[in-house]
């Protein structure tokens, strides 16, 4: 038996009607959209657990194969990026437009950063000799999953650049309301959410 | 979405700078050589917290209500669980038949 107060918040938070999560309907299918985005990153990393456990050759060590302070400070640009976003994010809200504008100039610089890193470290290591089927370092395994994870992050990295720039180009022109920068934030505050994963679990593991 | 008094930006200055805390720490724990088993632990413990600070204060999960957290936090932890074990359970199988 449920007292009336349970009844009263299990209607509050799983009632459904018109807005179930108590949100817009903008908001609530951008969070959809990430959690289903989030499950195919979610795939690719147990894919990639799953290939280093079965793999019969011993994974390398990943300090010697990437610089680790080079990834370090990539997650460094993505973590401010991510910071200037939700000032961004807050000022548009608050109405002061100047200060949105700047946070979201910041941002977009600090996701070409990010890009130009990626490049740097996908053409050091294509240099050195990795390919999608051998590397020099371990399993064929290891260049395969360091380049799908890597370039599925770094395209959604790319597109989150292209909605920020139309963004911010709206923003100059008082075209987008608090809530549109609110959704662009969300969306690259994902990219980095899912870095924090990938750093973690393929660098520094 | 603001649950804070004075400065509205603070929060994000905070967040930011206790992730990159515990990005140096990260950093300092792989360079130290821990045991394997140590490594792990404190790897995935700080990830899960740089992610539930990301999730709450950047994404402002803290401030939704708690169906919007659930179905984004354990949809996607319990979805990755089934996943890896059923990609366990595939392989086992694909492999007793190669083997056969």
């Amino acid at each position: 038996m449920h007292s009336s107060s349970d009844a009263a918040v299990m209607e509050a938070h799983w009632g459904g009607g018109a807005a179930p999560f108590g949100a817009s309907w903008q908001k609530t299918m951008m969070w959809i959209f990430i959690v289903t985005d989030g499950l195919l990153f979610s795939g690719l990393l147990c894919g990639y657990a799953f290939l280093r456990h079965i793999s019969p050759v011993p994974w390398p060590r990943q300090s010697e194969v990437f610089s680790i302070p080079f990834i370090a400070l990539m997650t460094f640009i993505l973590i401010t990026s991510s910071m200037t976003m939700g000032t961004a994010v807050t000022a548009a809200r608050l109405g002061d437009r100047p200060r949105a504008i700047r946070n979201l100039a910041f941002t977009v610089f600090g996701g070409l950063c990010f890009l130009g890193c990626q490049a740097y470290e996908w053409s050091h290591l294509i240099h050195e000799g990795a390919r999608l089927t051998s590397n020099p370092w371990g399993p064929p395994q290891f260049a395969q999953t360091f380049f799908v994870l890597t370039g599925f992050h770094g395209s959604h990295v790319f597109s989150g650049l292209v909605i920020l720039i139309i963004t911010l180009i709206r923003t100059l022109m008082g075209k987008t309301p608090a809530q549109g920068v609110e959704m662009a934030g969300l969306y690259w505050h994902f990219v980095d959410l899912v870095w924090v994963f990938i750093f973690t679990l393929f660098y520094l593991l | 979405m603001s649950g804070a008094t004075g400065n509205p930006y603070r929060i994000y200055r905070i967040t930011w700078v206790i992730l990159l805390i515990i990005t140096v720490a990260m950093l300092a724990a792989e360079a130290l050589h821990l045991p394997r088993i140590f490594l792990i632990l404190f790897l995935l413990s700080f990830m899960m917290v740089k992610a539930a600070m990301i999730g709450g204060n950047f994404m402002h999960l803290r401030y939704e209500r708690p169906s919007l957290a659930l179905m984004v936090a354990g949809g996607i932890l319990i979805t990755s669980l089934i996943l890896y074990s059923f990609l366990s359970r595939e392989f086992g199988y694909i492999s007793r038949h190669l083997s056969q």
